[in-house]
Parts: structure tokens; sequence; C-alpha cells
């Protein structure tokens, strides 16, 4: 078994075509589901990040694609299931949303166990939320029990695109240095509000899942870029921004 | 939900249906729209769109009972895409993801259910629901619930065949979970432990349970030791088994009388209270008016008066001058205070994080509190600022406790009825210094009340209690938000005040909140286990209960609960008696299986709450000669 996958299995094997491990290309996001050919592959995904900074209303607008600027703040755990399709697999994603306060840390980390995938949330218009990517970062390594964080699918969100440019602490050039620095996780900018790239964000998160899946289950022969483990080819796709990839290199 | 890039086919449409899910807000409650069956390629869906005004009163010229259009496609017009606020309205929901339905007694409702533990209600205006279950027939297999008969149970492929085999076989004339339980009702002789592994695993079979979901597991694991007490509990007597253990809970074995009907009274009237005041103003006779409170609420316009008392802003026999004076140095106070953070420099702040923390949190909360009443809506809203502005103050209050999650769910009702910074600020004292330990940084507070909660539950409805302990769910996680905010995110706005003034009473026992808990399980009880549910479900349909139960009933289970308790409370094990304010008893708890048979008649005068004799020790009696067991039970939460 790999570092860093969970180790609690899943309801189907997952099996990649040759097609779907070319990089860069972005994942073709499907938004209904196939019941008939198969049953759909189930990724638990965790959004963590400092209170306020959109997570509930990233899921909702994901989900049903419903935006409530005055929704309440999240009590306890909530989750919201969604099926979608990605480059023909199906895929049911059980999305976890959790308070933010540090006074209920104790009630919100073992539901981290188990996790397919985490994203990593800040708002564009809080520098504090950014800040504190590293601690949400280390808090979900320690308490899912992920043995290697280099290869676990994160992906960093940052939210609330939509806000006037002078409202902007967070350039998106430093958040990808931070990404850069930290497991080279891709970067999505969106606005769960206007709905901008909501759908691409959960796309990029399974599609780096399914590569990273996919080079488990097949020997390291194709990846003969793959000298260590921080630059390896499979985490420099990205969907949005586009470039990544490339700004990676210029950074 | 998802959006289909196809075109569906219509193969039914009922007009003039509300439907809401968990997702939906008050004010949408009252859109109508249609509600269709839908068949596209991927699978056969349930459709409900908002309808135009035009369209609906087209539709209503149409034969109102369900019409069948097969091989009809759409062509008519409905109000497809998003409302003004940006969502997408259109709620879609595939027939293989439905795992029952449920008319309500009117039969005005349904509640469709899914198998995430997935929510909505649909409301038909038109006709009942019963021709929309009858139009379900073609699509679906399902069988009537026996536990409730107004409950569907939606079969899989693989149920019907399993059932069918059953039928043919004949074994069974009840389900087969009340086989089960009647084999171990028979079974005297047998040593326990070979019984319920022999029983166990017949249960597995017959109710062919799911695999085990390993992550579920592991997170309840973790939870468990999240939710487990610091301070060691009372320590529960149990016979130590490897894998299974008698409940041994004193108690346990505790036979309930049938609950007895409490009807709700009228809420507190002015005249009413006017009466209880003497010439000086003093309320002379507080015990009586919290009596009438407990039993109808209070009248909207005497809210103002009365929450002030309730909330220990005034105490009760103050007289009117006394009040005067009062009010006016709690003002003084509550604006040196307002001084102390109004005065802070941003360089100040700069050195002292705690603070700055507890003003960043403040000013996001507030403005995601109750943003869709009238009271709070809109920007720019003054009220606001005072939500804020009394959260702050609060902070400098009580420093160690700060601002934490929930307390502005907690103010805002009460600011909105006080309309005044100062008296909102006091009121609020009072209602924290009542839930306090809800909100502390070892959350001992909420850990308690979880683990009260399940013990209550397991004397009073053991077999939800091993349900839940079955599903991973004995922590009680689950009932987590109703218990930090005291309903506040599950009743509507009228609803939450009624709950918290009679909360507010003490009466008629302590810690009336857990018995209003069960009261909403027991209401759940037969949906959470005909469906099966498991832990992300349970936890997902409770979530989804928001919004959705009904007070005035609730009160009335609770408080019956409570009289059926009363009725054995000498038989009460102490840990018990504890929860509801009684004093303990003190008597050593011996679990003796030679006294097995020793069954004690409980009194069942539910009018005599005398404590009745008891058999002197928590016999390990099993009411109606039923065993009660369970897997592996991790006693030290409960």
């Amino acid at each position: 078994m790999r570092k860093g996958k969970n180790k609690y299995g899943r309801q189907k094997a997952f099996k990649m075509s040759a097609s779907n491990n070319v990089a860069g290309g972005a994942p073709r996001v499907s938004n209904f589901p196939n019941r008939n050919s198969q049953r759909s592959t189930l990724l638990k995904v965790v959004i963590l990040g400092d209170g306020g900074v959109g997570k509930s209303c990233l899921m909702n607008r994901f989900v049903s694609n419903h935006f409530d600027e005055h929704s309440f703040h999240t009590i306890g755990v909530e989750f919201l299931n969604k099926d979608i399709e990605i480059n023909g697999e199906a895929y049911t994603l059980q999305i976890w949303d959790t308070a933010g306060q540090e006074r209920f840390k104790t009630l919100r980390t073992p539901f981290y166990r188990g996790s397919d995938i985490c994203l990593l949330t800040y708002a564009v218009d809080d520098r504090t939320s950014f800040q504190n990517l590293a601690l949400w970062r280390t808090e979900f390594l320690y308490y899912a029990d992920v043995q290697e964080g280099s290869t676990f699918p994160f992906i960093v969100i940052g939210n609330k695109v939509d806000v006037p440019e002078s409202e902007k602490q967070i350039s998106t050039e430093e958040a990808k240095a931070w990404c850069l620095e930290n497991g080279n996780s891709p970067l999505v900018e969106t606005s769960a509000k206007d709905a901008t790239n909501v759908e691409a964000a959960f796309g990029a998160a399974v599609a780096a899942w399914a590569r990273l899946e996919a080079r488990l289950e097949r020997p390291i022969v194709e990846d003969t870029v793959d000298l260590s483990k921080q630059q390896s080819p499979h985490r420099t796709s990205c969907c949005m921004p586009a470039s990544t990839a490339e700004s990676n290199k210029v950074i | 939900m998802f959006e289909p890039t196809e075109q569906g086919k219509d193969i039914s449409i009922h007009s003039g249906v509300v439907l809401r899910g968990a997702n939906t807000r008050e004010d949408d409650v009252h859109s109508t729209g249609t509600l269709s069956i839908v068949e596209y390629t991927f699978g056969k869906c349930l459709e409900w769109k908002p309808t135009e005004v035009s369209v609906v009163s087209e539709s209503q010229d149409q034969d109102p009972e369900w019409s069948l259009v097969n091989t009809h496609t759409r062509t008519r017009t409905v109000s497809e895409g998003t409302d003004s606020l940006g969502r997408s309205r259109t709620v879609r929901i595939l027939l293989c993801d439905l795992k029952s339905f449920r008319i309500n007694r009117s039969g005005q409702q349904l509640t469709l259910m899914l198998k995430d533990g997935t929510n909505y209600v649909v409301y038909f205006q038109l006709f009942n629901a019963d021709s929309f279950v009858s139009s379900l027939k073609g699509f679906l297999k399902f069988i009537k619930s026996r536990k409730d008969r107004n409950m569907y149970i939606v079969m899989e492929a693989e149920d019907s065949v399993l059932e069918k085999s059953f039928a043919e076989l004949d074994l069974f004339q009840e389900n087969a979970s009340d086989y089960v339980w009647k084999f171990v009702k028979n079974l005297h002789d047998r040593p326990y432990e070979t019984t319920m592994e022999a029983c166990s695993k017949l249960t597995d079979i017959l109710l062919h349970k799911e695999p085990t979901r390993p992550v579920e597991e592991a997170v309840a694991d973790l939870l468990n030791r999240s939710l487990t007490l610091d301070i060691p509990q009372p320590t529960i007597l149990n016979v130590a088994g490897e894998e299974y253990e008698v409940i041994g809970e004193p108690g346990v074995s505790v036979v309930l009388p049938p609950r007895p009907p409490c009807p709700r009274g009228a809420p507190l009237t002015q005249e009413q209270w006017e009466r209880c005041k003497d010439t000086d103003g003093r309320i002379t006779n507080s015990e009586a008016l919290k009596e009438m409170i407990f039993r109808g609420g209070i009248s909207p316009t005497l809210r103002y008066e009365v929450w002030k008392y309730l909330l220990n802003y005034y105490p009760w026999e103050a007289t009117n001058a006394e009040r005067i004076e009062l009010k006016n140095k709690k003002t003084e106070e509550y604006f040196a205070m307002k001084l102390q953070w109004k005065t802070m420099t941003p360089e100040q702040e700069t050195r002292f994080s705690d603070f700055r923390d507890r003003k960043s949190l403040i000013e996001k909360d507030v403005n995601r509190t109750d943003r869709t009443h009238p009271y709070y809506h809109g920007d720019n809203n003054d009220h606001l600022v005072q939500l804020y502005d009394i959260l702050m103050t609060y902070v400098m209050y009580n420093f160690d406790l700060g601002y934490v999650q929930g307390m502005s769910d907690l103010l805002s009702p009460i600011l909105c009825l006080m309309d005044s910074e100062v008296e909102a600020f006091w009121c609020f004292v009072g209602f924290m210094n009542k839930v306090s330990t809800n909100f502390e940084m070892d959350q001992e507070g909420m850990k308690l009340q979880l683990s009260q909660l399940h013990s209550l539950v397991v004397l009073t409805d053991p077999q939800l209690a091993q349900y839940l302990d079955r599903h991973e769910s004995g922590n009680m996680f689950f009932c987590f938000r109703w218990l930090l905010v005291l309903f506040k995110r599950e009743f509507n706005a009228n609803d939450i005040l009624m709950l918290w003034e009679i909360l507010w009473t003490d009466l008629p026992c302590k810690n009336f909140l857990l018995l209003v808990c069960v009261a909403v399980l027991d209401t759940e009880k037969n949906v959470l286990m005909e469906n099966r549910y498991g832990f992300t479900e349970i936890l997902k349909h409770i979530n989804d209960l928001s919004l959705r139960i009904e007070l005035p009933w609730t009160l009335s289970k609770a408080e019956g609960i409570y009289h059926q308790l009363m009725a054995v409370a000498g038989l009460l094990p102490d840990h018990i008696r504890v929860i509801i304010g009684l004093e303990p008893q003190l008597k050593t708890a011996i679990i003796d299986s030679e006294e097995e048979n020793a069954t004690a008649e409980p009194q069942l005068d539910v009018n005599d709450s005398r404590p009745s004799h008891s058999t002197g020790s928590g016999n390990v009696i099993f009411g109606n000669n039923e065993v009660s067991f369970e897997r592996g039970i991790n006693l030290s939460y409960m």
C-alpha cells in the first residue's frame, strides 16, 4: 500500500484509462451521473479553513448550485453528497464541512479519518486565513493519519475572488508560491458567490486524486522524469489558474 | 443534485406541489411547483420545478389528478434556471437514491428519504399524497413498514428477491427483527454469551446488514475518544464480556408505565401577569407563573417584560423603584465595559492576539446570524452593529470564555425581542449563565450532556439505544447542534422563543432539554431504524430535521416521558435520578444474577411521583422478559 493513501479501501477499485494520464489537460467534468453502467467511486472530501472563508458556501454552490450570502455559520459537522463524472468515470463525492473555531477541534478532527481529498481554503481578502493554511494542513495530516503528506491530494482554494481588486490581500502569485513550497498542491481561485471555478476546483481535486491513484496502481515505468518526490510530473498539472504548471517553473 | 445535459421525458406530472429540502430557506416554503417523474438515459428521476404563477393557474384548469403523459415530451415553460439569488431551484432526485418515504398524518405531506440520509418534504396543495404514491407504483417497488403504517420502504432489486423467498418460506409472520426479538425472549435457560453470539449473527444475516464501513467506524471511534468525559462519571456496573456485554447499567431493567398525555396550555396573558404583581410591582407568585409559562409559553407582547425575570436580569421580588435603580446601575456598568474595548487602539490590538481573534470571528459571525429575519435583514443594518457591540462587550464581561461560535445564535432572538442594547446584553448574560458550560474550552459540558442523553435513551428506549450503539452513534454526536445552541437552528423564529422560555422555567425538572431531545428521537426512531441508517445517514437525517420539528407535539411528548420517569422514580438508578434533579439514593448497585427473576413491579400511577419501593439493588431485570444485549459497547462515554 502506498504511503499517504488512506487504509480503508474504497467501494470500487479505481481503474484509469491511459488517456486520463495526460498531464496538464483540464479534466472533463460532466455533471450528471451515469448510474446504469457501473457503481461510482466514493471519495471522501474534507473542506478546511478559517471561519468565514466560505467553506459551506463552496459546498452548497457545488452541490446544489445555490448561494446564500447570509447563510449561517456551521455548527458541528455537516456533509453533502454529489455525483459527478470526470473523464468518463463516475464518482460520488461525500463532502464534509466543519466548524472552524479552535474550541471545536476535538469534535472536528475525527472526521478527517479516511479522507481521500482535502481542500485547504482561504479567502483572498483575508490574510490571516491564508497564513493559517499551514496550520490547517498540519492538523489535517496529523489527524487524518496520512503517513506521507507529499503524496496526499491537497487542493488549495482561494475563495471570494469576486471582491474588488482593492480588497484583495493575497495575490495569485503569492498563493502559488505557497503551494509550491507546500507539496506543490494545485491552486484554484474561486468565487462561491458568482460560481467562478467552483466546479473546476472539485474537478481538479478529483483529477489530482485520480493521478495519484493511477501512479500507485502502475509501476513507475511511465514516470521517467520522476527523480524527486516533490517534483513528480503528476503534480504539476492543474486546471485553474490554467498556467500553474508553467508558473511553477518560473518561480 | 445535478444538471443533466439531455432532455428528459416526462412520464407523470403533477402541479400545486411545494417542496422543501434541507437547503431550503423558510421564505422558499411558499413557492409552488410541479413534481414529475422524468426519464433520462441515466435513470428515472423525481423532478420538482418551481412554477410561474401563470403556469399554476393553467394547470389548475386541468384535471388535478396525476395525469399520465407517457411519451409526451415537455413543452411547457417552467421557470428553469436560477432565482434572484442565483440559486438553481430545480430539485432532481434519482429514483434509485430513494430509500423510503412517509405520508404524514393529514395526508397532505410526504417526506422523501434518500439513501444518504437527505430528506425532502413535499406538500401537496391540490390533492393528497396517496395519489402520488400510487403513481409511483409503476416505477418503484416498495412495501409498507410494519412499525409505522404511514411509511413505505423502497425495495432494492436484491431486497425484493429476499423478501419473496421469505414469503415463500412462510417463516415469519412479522419482519425479521421482530422474529429475532421473540427468539431472544424465549430463551431463558441458556448462557447469555452463547445466545447473544448466535442471535447477533442471526440478526446480521436476517437483516442482511450492509458490509461494515471501516471509515465510519474509525471516525466514530475517534469521536468517542473526543467525547469521553475527563471527569470520571459514577461507575456503571456491567458484566464483563469480551465482545458482548449484558447491559448492566442499573435501571435498564426499569419498566416504564405507558406515557400519559400531556396537553399544552394557553400562553401567559397580560391579565394573568398583572394579577401576580403587588402594589409596589413585586411579582408575588413566581412559581405559579413559571407553571403557566411551562404549560403554554408567554403571549408575544408580554415576552419583552417577562424574559427579564426569567433571565435573572430583574429579581422577581424587586419593586418598581428597585427595578429602575437596577436598570440605571446596569446601564452604567454596560457602557463602562463597552468603553473598554471601544478605546482599544489599533496599536494595542497588534499586541493582543486573543482579543484580535475574537473580534475578527465576531465580525464574521454577526454577518451570518439570522440574516433572513426581518430584524437583521439588509446591509448596513443597525441591529447588526448592536449584535456586534453586545458580543464584544460580553468578551470584556467574561474574557475567560470570550466569544465562541453559537453565542451569536443565542443572542440574536433576545436582541430582536428587547430591541435595546443594554437590556439585551444583560438578558444574554443571564442566558449564558445557564448554558456557559456548553462553550467552555474543554467541552466538558457538551460531553456530559451527550452522555446523559445516551443514558436517558438507554433507559427510555433500549431498542433505539441498542440500534444507535450498533451503528456507531452511541456517542450521540448527531445531537451536538441541538444541545450547543438549544435547538436554535432547528426551530423557526417564533417556536424558538417559546421553547426557550419554557426551558428557562426549569420545569418540570432539571435538564428538561434532554427530555426534549429524547422526545424528538422517539419520533424519528422508526425512520432511523427502518431505513437502517448508519453513522453518516443518522447525522444527515438529524441535521435535515431543521425547521421540521413540531414543537407542541414534541413538548407534550417530552413531558410525558418525564411523568413516565417520575412514576418509577424510586427504581431509577442514581445516574438517571441526578440528570432529572432528584437526590441520589446512594444505594450500592450490585448485579446479582440470582435475583434475576425478581422483577420489580413499577408503580403505574403516573400522578404519584413518590419514590416507590425498589428491590434494593440494580438487578439485571429484563422487563417483559426481554433481554438486552449489545456488541462491545463503549461504556466509557456513557
